[in-house]
């Protein structure tokens, strides 16, 4: 408890392991957000560094939300024009050695179905349904991450999944 | 409703064997299914902790050296005294013309230097040596506030209140000419046209023209002056007023950028009289002769001792 107290983000080890624990949460939050055309990388760094020149007046406890806070602000600024786009790996033949090419095609245009599906979703049903599906987080992580309760969670990519389907199938 | 929680449960993980049969049943399942399936297909492996780590390091410990090697200053030997004039003159002139530097605008002279300053709304500040002033431009209309450390004369322009702060007192007035010197326990202001008001502690003083108002040691003196601006403004002599010889020695020391100590010398004794800001020589003799004390002079440093 005493070393919670002391502990200070200015410490490098304290940061190291800020940055070790969260930095890709906030990548993939980011991306998933946002999408991966404006770099969520580079914004992870600079909320980083952000974090570094406040290091004094942010202690270890608030550095989650101060993180989370700072690189959503900078995607916003650059955002406002954008679309949302996630790439999608290319869908490898090599797997599906034995599959002909036209199930190839459906499956690729699947995958383009797909991708645009998840750019209609709220950012909020998109961040909590891809966490769940591709991080594999559980509900309650998600709830701790996102700084929600574990309902809307669980709302939040149900409703997300039932989008997804009927946009998908064509309902 | 039951169908929700089913999917709920399935997305969380926490479905057990009879209920996976249930969700199988269900019509949807092969959609459901394909959505997880294909949802990896987003993943960004990419993402690479240590390698991000390594070159947050390296921005990191860049900025870190900068900042030490501003921290850290080097004997400059190469800087003589006329490019430290010169240096002053850039950095004034830079802070002064770039808004770009933020919203407040610093304005400093050091030992044995003077300037004159206009504000926004062309009031006008002669800022003596070892002072500063600070203002906000952004605001200026607004809030007409100057933040004072050390001895500057103003003439203000009619308009809205303006304010000069020290950490000793504000002096608020709506547009006049007055002198404020603040300095280690010394608090003087000098009004010569118009009203000003002083607040010191919870008090109010009103000055007109003509009184001047002085704080020494926490003690409030209240004066007269028969000029029409501070001598050290107007004909570059430093005049004094019933004042303790220390606080005069110091005013010397500013003017000249010299060191003085004493020797067996009452330094709070009262002392009336001025010296040139123009002739070392003639200042020291003007502010010792009266006191019968000798000085010595070495290299930037002047001792004075009771004869």
């Amino acid at each position: 408890m005493l070393k919670t107290l002391n502990t200070d983000v200015c410490e490098e080890h304290v940061y190291a392991r800020i940055f070790k624990s969260l930095s890709k949460d906030i990548f993939n939050f980011l991306r998933f957000k946002y999408g991966d055309r404006l770099d969520p990388r580079d914004k992870v760094q600079e909320a980083f560094i952000k974090l570094w020149d406040n290091c004094k007046n942010v202690t270890p406890e608030k550095a989650k939300s101060f993180l989370f806070t700072t690189a959503n602000n900078m995607m916003l600024n650059e955002i406002k024009h954008q679309k949302v786009v996630l790439k999608h790996q290319q869908i490898k033949p090599k797997n599906y050695t034995n599959e002909n090419p036209e199930f190839l095609m459906e499956e690729t245009e699947y995958m383009h179905k797909y991708q645009r599906a998840l750019a209609k979703l709220t950012e909020g049903q998109r961040v909590a349904f891809l966490m769940n599906r591709v991080e594999g987080k559980k509900h309650k992580e998600i709830a701790e991450i996102l700084g929600i309760s574990r309902k809307g969670v669980e709302k939040r990519i149900y409703t997300a999944l039932e989008k997804l389907r009927k946009d998908i199938d064509g309902i | 409703m039951q169908k929700e929680i089913l999917i709920q449960k399935w997305l969380d993980g926490e479905l057990n064997a009879e209920e996976m049969e249930a969700f199988k049943a269900l019509p949807e399942y092969a959609s459901y299914a394909k959505l997880s399936e294909k949802a990896l297909y987003f993943k960004d492996e990419s993402y690479d902790v240590d390698l991000e780590f390594n070159k947050l390091n390296d921005i990191i410990s860049r900025k870190r050296q900068q900042k030490t090697e501003t921290s850290t200053k080097k004997p400059v030997q190469w800087l003589n005294p006329l490019m430290r004039v010169a240096a002053i003159l850039v950095v004034g002139m830079l802070v002064y013309f770039a808004p770009i530097y933020g919203d407040t605008t610093t304005i400093k002279t050091l030992a044995s230097n003077k300037t004159a300053i206009e504000l926004p709304d062309n009031s006008h500040v002669n800022l003596n040596a070892a002072s500063s002033i600070q203002f906000k431009k952004g605001n200026w209309e607004e809030k007409r506030q100057v933040n004072l450390v050390g001895e500057a004369f103003f003439n203000v322009a009619e308009g809205s209140q303006f304010d000069v702060v020290t950490w000793l007192g504000k002096v608020s007035v709506l547009g006049t000419q007055f002198n404020v010197k603040q300095r280690v326990n010394y608090f003087e202001v000098s009004c010569y046209e118009g009203v000003v008001s002083v607040t010191y502690k919870d008090r109010v003083i009103k000055l007109p023209a003509g009184k001047t108002f002085k704080l020494i040691d926490g003690e409030i003196i209240e004066g007269e002056t028969n000029e029409k601006s501070p001598s050290w403004s107007s004909k570059n002599i430093s005049s004094f007023k019933s004042v303790p010889y220390s606080q005069v020695i110091h005013e010397f020391e500013r003017q000249y950028d010299v060191k003085i100590e004493t020797q067996n010398v009452d330094t709070t004794q009262l002392f009336t009289g001025s010296f040139t800001q123009k002739n070392k020589e003639l200042a020291l003799k003007a502010i010792t002769l009266p006191l019968q004390l000798k000085y010595k002079q070495n290299t930037n440093k002047i001792t004075l001792t009771k004869e």
